[in-house]
């Protein structure tokens, strides 16, 4: 290398040094610039910062903030509130000093007091309840966020406390865990057995009844937590039909829809109402309700009542009587298949019509409307009306309404029951013409029985006045034979008067109960004895004593009387005996007349009853007393009949009702 | 006994009843005088008429036109003629015409028998009964 070059070099090296030296000096006056601005920029931003935090703590954090701001000193006096914090306390404190302590429960102080020293330590509250007074005397709870306040050098200077006033909260609160607790007990003493499973099936609540139902020995608070996914197989058992029990409730999971109102069957007999309700929360399932009821009783009822009603349905749609509802308006609501063969129209016809403008007329449809308001008022009642069918046949009807009620108990319309009567008027009026008929019929022929008997009567006794006057003209003229002739004249005509007279008896013996009275037996005897004829061999003895009868006392004396006439005139024996006597029964008296007679052989027994049959050819036996006795009998709805031995006598027996 | 001679309407449609009276009248040992009349109406014309009232009068019910019941309500409506003893001859032994004629006023309720015997014998007390009282004769 050449000197030449060594020396470009050197000199090079030199200037480089030069320039380096130059640029050292720049960047140290750069850097001392730098340093100025940097202090200069520093102290300009802590007294920024100092700037920010006193506007902050003066205006817009204290003024803006809505809950209640409180700055306080060590002392707990207030330094600063809100417009919020005044309303919220009652108290200003501009007008007189407040230390917050004063404003807090008693019983709370040192609580406060010990938060208030944390927050002084940590510089920091959080979420701190109390119970403050308010100036007017008002308890409220407060939740207190606070913070401690620093000066530049990070001094604490005083402490800053947002409360806000939680007093309703709190109180709603209340009421919830309240509520919850009265929906606990109301789900504990339920008459329903209640199931509430989580989304796990695990139980989250069940109560007293449920265990009941399902005959679970533990408590409901027990169950907590159980697991339900097997229950359906562990309960089966109860149920009449168990595969389908479990199928069921495995469905219903499933789906998790409500299912209200299923009816189960327990072997048992017992019968409950089973409700699914599946909870859903926001949407996403949270688990299953369920709610068990013992209906047994109800169903019971409900079966029952519902036999009754199939029972009166068909008693309504089968019986012969024409039933018809209507409404206020007396449009047809109702009618069942009597009424529609009755009146002759169908249903179809009848359904909406006006009943009285399809049957009535004139002055029919007047007595309809006025049984109709008297229907109104709810009164029952029973009418007959004249109506024309459909075929235009004019029936009679007998109806028989009753107001219909809502179940308000308000009327709605009426029921009536139609039973057509036309027949069995058309027999009444017959009946009453008849009836009619007869009765002049029967005054006729007593009249004539009257007349008829005087009519022939008295040729008789002109006859025997005549024969009389014979015998008494011709005194011994006539021989023997021919005195016997007339004697025979006068018994035929004796005979023929007997007779005339039982017919008139006979045929007067009719019902008239306006004679009847209480008549003495004894005392009726009594009367008899004196006026009938009793040879001197015959006696007649009572044997007990006789009742009193209600009748027409001369009825009785024809009864008794021919029965004695009777036994008189057919006693053959030497010492002749009748007696009378009477056994009493329940509802009638049973008399008996005895004689110690000829006696009836049994083949006459129903003969000697009719009129002019008389057995045997006595002179005064006409064949009509015991014929009047068996009338009079039957008139007083009794009985007669005898006993006899032929030869020994015969005992005649009636009765008579008390 | 002083006995009257009794002066005596007869009211009787029958012609043998009437003969039974006269012949039983005839067989008494007093004459009576007999007026006959067949029916009610003949008889109210002769009481109505001058003729002097009757002591007694007897009748019988059943009668044509005017009968017995009808007369004798007639009789005993008039002051005058309701003063005459009536006694009733009658077939009737119908309690309800015994009572009809005891309240109409009657004096005597005679049922004629069957037998003339038994007749005359009734006929003989009632006339026997009569003859012996105060009679209000015009």
């Amino acid at each position: 290398m050449n000197s030449d070059k060594i020396a470009i070099l050197q000199r090079a090296l030199i200037r480089e040094k030069a320039a380096r030296k130059e640029a050292e000096k720049i960047l140290e006056k750069k850097a001392a610039e730098l340093y100025a601005l940097t202090q200069e920029l520093s102290e300009t931003n802590t007294r920024l910062e100092k700037t920010i935090q006193q506007k902050i703590s003066q205006l817009q954090v204290f003024e803006s903030i809505v809950d209640a701001y409180v700055v306080v000193d060590f002392n707990g006096e207030v330094l600063k509130m809100n417009e919020s914090a005044i309303a919220l306390l009652g108290y200003d404190f501009r007008k007189a000093p407040i230390f917050l302590l004063d404003l807090v429960d008693e019983k709370m102080r040192e609580r406060t007091q010990n938060a208030f020293s944390t927050l002084i330590k940590e510089g920091l509250l959080k979420n701190f309840q109390m119970e403050i007074f308010s100036k007017d005397g008002q308890q409220k709870i407060v939740q207190i966020n606070a913070s401690m306040l620093y000066d530049e050098n990070q001094v604490p200077i005083a402490a800053q406390g947002i409360a806000r006033d939680i007093t309703q909260q709190q109180a709603s609160e209340d009421r919830l865990i309240s509520s919850e607790s009265r929906l606990t007990t109301l789900i504990t003493n339920l008459d329903s057995g209640v199931l509430l499973e989580d989304e796990q099936r695990k139980i989250v609540l069940t109560n007293k009844k449920f265990c009941e139902l399902f005959s679970i020995p533990v408590s409901p608070a027990e169950m907590v937590g159980l697991d339900c996914s097997n229950a359906a197989a562990q309960t089966k058992h109860f149920f009449e039909d168990p595969a389908g029990f479990v199928k069921g409730i495995d469905k219903i999971i499933r789906k998790r829809k409500l299912v209200l109102g299923e009816t189960l069957a327990f072997k048992d007999g017992r019968i409950f109402r089973r409700d699914y309700i599946p909870i859903f929360k926001d949407k996403e399932f949270q688990g299953n309700l369920w709610s068990y009821k013992d209906i047994t009783l109800e169903t019971k009822y409900q079966q029952s009542i519902e036999a009754e009603k199939q029972k009166y349905s068909s008693i309504i749609a089968n019986m012969k009587l024409g039933l018809l509802e209507v409404d206020n308006d007396e449009k047809i609501a109702m009618l069942n298949q009597s009424f529609s063969e009755m009146s002759g129209y169908s249903e179809e016809e009848l359904i909406g019509k006006t009943a009285s403008t399809l049957f009535l007329e004139g002055e029919q449809s007047e007595v309809n409307s006025k049984e109709r308001s008297k229907r109104n008022q709810g009164l029952f009642n029973s009418y007959e009306l004249q109506v024309k069918t459909k075929q235009g046949e004019s029936r009679c009807w007998l109806i028989s309404g009753a107001p219909n009620y809502n179940l308000n108990g308000k009327v709605i319309g009426s029921i009536g029951i139609h039973l057509d009567i036309t027949e069995m008027k058309t027999l009444e009026v017959q009946k009453e013409v008849l009836l009619k008929k007869l009765k002049t019929r029967n005054a006729e022929l007593q009249e004539y029985a009257h007349i008829v008997s005087h009519d022939l009567k008295s040729p008789l006794r002109s006859i025997n006045a005549l024969v009389n006057w014979l015998k008494e003209d011709n005194k011994g003229v006539f021989d023997t034979s021919s005195l016997q002739n007339f004697s025979l004249i006068e018994n035929t005509l004796e005979k023929m008067e007997n007779l005339i007279s039982g017919i008139l008896n006979y045929s007067s013996i009719v019902e008239n109960t306006e004679k009847h009275q209480q008549v003495d037996l004894n005392i009726l005897l009594e009367e008899l004895k004196a006026i009938t004829y009793f040879p001197a061999h015959i006696s007649l003895k009572v044997t007990n004593k006789l009742p009193k009868i209600s009748g027409d006392p001369i009825r009785l004396q024809q009864l008794f009387q021919n029965l004695l006439n009777n036994a008189i005139q057919h006693i053959d024996k030497e010492k002749g005996l009748v007696e009378v006597d009477v056994v009493e029964h329940l509802s009638y008296y049973q008399f008996s007349v005895k004689d110690n007679g000829i006696g009836i052989e049994k083949k006459y027994h129903n003969k000697i009853f009719k009129i002019f049959q008389s057995l045997n050819t006595h002179n005064e036996s006409t064949g009509i007393g015991l014929s009047i006795v068996k009338k009079i009998v039957d008139l007083y709805k009794g009985e007669i009949w005898l006993e006899s031995e032929v030869g020994v006598g015969t005992t005649f027996y009636f009765t008579l009702i008390k | 006994m002083n006995k009257k001679s009794l002066n005596i309407l007869m009211i009787e449609d029958d012609a043998i009843e009437v003969m039974k009276l006269h012949r039983t009248i005839a067989s008494l040992d007093k004459s009576h005088a007999i007026v006959e009349m067949k029916n009610g109406d003949e008889a109210l014309a002769y009481l109505k008429s001058e003729a002097p009232f009757p002591d007694i009068i007897l009748l019988d019910l059943n009668m044509p036109k005017l009968d017995g019941m009808e007369l004798l309500t007639i009789l005993k409506a008039d002051t005058e003629l309701a003063c005459i003893p009536a006694i009733v001859l009658t077939t009737s032994n119908n309690p309800k015409d015994v009572l009809s004629c005891y309240q109409l006023g009657i004096a005597g309720y005679v049922f004629k028998p069957l037998s003339y015997e038994d007749y005359t014998l009734k006929i003989k007390q009632i006339l026997s009964y009569w003859s012996i009282n105060e009679l209000t004769n015009k």
